[in-house]
């Protein structure tokens, strides 16, 4: 019984723990606003620049 | 005070000075301070105290998250749209579009905008995914594609909820109809492919934008045949001819009265539905079932139910439903979801449960700041959706309603098929951009009586100068806001092209009033004037 509840508390420390990693990580993106810079400034340009390569047959 | 709200409460005295909006009190700053310029890019993201600031980012999360089943549920389709189709692209605006929407809101507001935005964004996030898994440019299997039926998103989907076999699907919507509420850049391009073409340039917008799309190719293949309207007014039937052309299915055009409120316009509008059943009936081989389609109108009743109950509340100082995301929401769960999905009624019973409490407590949104509470009339200029929100922080003007929140808002009968036929008929007919903009004056001119029944003291008149129509009532509806004695306000726009008049230009419409007309001092100066022009 003691084994299982020592069990579970390493468990549950554990999770804490990966909870509040998380926790850190992603509020720490969200504040700094980190996702969106990334995108405009890095992903967007680049994504641009391959759809203003793109050959299109427009004829009707 | 909760014990929560007593541990906060010193970690928010210590931090106030970063919130925006106490900065603009106290003339040190204000929302607009935390954003390179330009760009619309912020440098950090907004405080509004802990609990505020725990909500978004909670929300933050929970679209994200959304996001991401998006990508594991249909990896390669997914990443195959975003290498094919440029407007895609523009999805990744999202969260910055998010946070323009609900800049300055903070408690019970807060937590039903966000309630509200997560449901379109779930719903949003599936959709992409389905359609890019059957979308046969990328590769999408026949026979899965052959089970959706592509409409125009200006037709509402819920009569076709009696195919069971089928999944009605708005074609429009991903690359257009959507996505220029989040990228202001995106419908230019297609305007220009469109004009490229031939097409002259002083169309309405949103039909040069769709077709543009078109002849980019850039709406995803899917269907057996399509279901095409001269919804919300004439211009649309040239798209839709445009768009016929380029597609290639067979289509049929689900032509509704335009002078829809004429007792003698039903029998025509509710034939042309029953043509398009038989249509659907013959190009896809299956058959019609009222049962399944009274399971998803009991859906749309039981939402339009709690939208009147909403209404009542929107009347009075205590709602703490307001603004875009009131606007964003009615406009997407009804012209787009329109019943078919139950997440979108219980989000609605949980925003109604917030808002009787909120009622009861005498909460009054934005702090109490509204200084003006305005309807707001006409399809908006789509590349300026947060218009609302800072209408509200720059001078506290508070949109209670938006004339596309009034569209069908009549009960459909679930037992008897020929009196749900008229029901539906009638609520088909008031559409997106028709309940007060198509149909004869009358309409038109209701817009006074709307904002009498809201309490309103001020309209704000969306004049998109693209609109053939809507320009010769210029003059009329001048003449009438001063006869009645509103405040009105003309708000050039030019629907999807924001190229033409920018944001800027329509905020200075407001700014003049405010300043010359009434007077008045902004609430948040740096809201005034900014440049915004590169922003998504």
């Amino acid at each position: 019984m003691k084994k299982v509840l020592l069990v579970c508390l390493k468990l549950l420390k554990k999770l804490t723990l990966i909870a509040l990693i998380t926790f850190v990580l992603t509020f720490t993106l969200y504040i700094t606003n980190g996702e969106n810079k990334l995108i405009y400034y890095v992903v967007r340009p680049l994504l641009n620049k391959h759809y203003d390569s793109q050959v299109r047959d427009r004829k009707i | 005070m909760s014990m929560i709200d007593k541990l906060i409460a010193p970690i928010d005295k210590t931090l106030e000075r970063f919130d925006p909006k106490w900065q603009a009190e106290h003339g040190v700053g204000g929302l607009r301070s935390r954003y390179y310029d330009k760009t619309g890019v912020a440098k950090w993201r907004e405080w509004r105290g802990v609990k505020d600031t725990m909500v978004d980012y909670g929300a933050w999360m929970k679209n994200l998250v959304s996001m991401a089943l998006m990508v594991g549920s249909a990896p390669i389709p997914v990443m195959k749209g975003f290498w094919e189709y440029r407007w895609m692209g523009s999805f990744l605006g999202t969260f910055m579009f998010i946070d323009r929407l609900f800049e300055g809101y903070r408690g019970k507001e807060l937590v039903i905008a966000h309630a509200n935005m997560h449901a379109i964004v779930q719903s949003l996030t599936k959709r992409i995914a389905f359609v890019l898994k059957n979308d046969r440019r990328l590769g999408g299997s026949v026979e899965g594609s052959e089970k959706i039926i592509p409409h125009d998103e200006t037709i509402t989907p819920l009569f076709l909820k009696g195919f069971k076999e089928l999944t009605p699907f708005p074609l429009q919507t991903l690359p257009e109809f959507i996505i220029c509420d989040v990228d202001q850049h995106i419908e230019p391009y297609y305007i220009d492919v469109a004009e490229a073409y031939g097409l002259p340039a002083d169309v309405c917008s949103r039909c040069a934008a769709e077709t543009g799309v078109a002849i980019d190719d850039a709406f995803p293949l899917i269907g057996k045949a399509m279901l095409s309207t001269n919804m919300p007014c004439n211009a649309s039937e040239a798209t839709s001819m445009f768009q016929r052309r380029r597609i290639g299915m067979p289509d049929f055009p689900v032509t509704l009265a335009m002078q829809h409120n004429e007792k003698e316009a039903l029998p025509y509008s509710r034939q042309t539905l029953k043509d398009a059943i038989a249509f659907v009936e013959q190009e896809y081989g299956v058959k019609y079932d009222w049962n399944e389609f009274f399971k998803y109108a009991k859906l749309i009743n039981e939402q339009n139910t709690i939208e009147l109950e909403k209404w009542d509340f929107f009347k009075t100082p205590y709602s703490a439903l307001t603004g875009i995301a009131e606007t964003l929401y009615r406009l997407y769960s009804w012209q787009s979801v329109n019943g078919q999905d139950p997440y979108f009624n219980k989000v609605d019973r949980k925003v109604i449960k917030i808002m009787r409490k909120a009622y009861e407590q005498k909460y009054q949104a934005f702090g109490g700041k509204t200084r003006h509470r305005a309807f707001l009339w006409g399809p908006s200029a789509v590349y300026y959706t947060d218009f609302p929100t800072w209408t509200q922080n720059c001078w506290g003007i508070n949109i209670v309603l938006n004339m596309d929140s009034t569209m069908g808002f009549n009960m459909i009968d679930t037992e008897d098929p020929e009196k749900a036929m008229d029901d539906l008929t009638r609520f088909t007919e008031k559409a997106c951009m028709r309940h007060h903009a198509v149909g004869g004056w009358d309409n038109v001119n209701a817009v006074w009586d709307w904002a009498r029944e809201f309490n309103c003291d001020m309209v704000l008149m969306n004049d998109n100068i693209a609109c053939k129509g809507m320009l010769g009532v210029h003059a009329l509806m001048e003449e009438q806001a001063r006869d009645l004695g509103f405040h009105f306000i003309f708000v050039e726009h030019d629907l999807e092209d924001s190229r033409t008049v920018s944001r800027q230009d329509m905020r200075n419409c407001v700014n003049k009033y405010m300043d010359v007309v009434l007077g008045e001092k902004p609430l948040d100066p740096t809201l005034v004037e900014f440049d915004d022009s590169d922003a998504y």
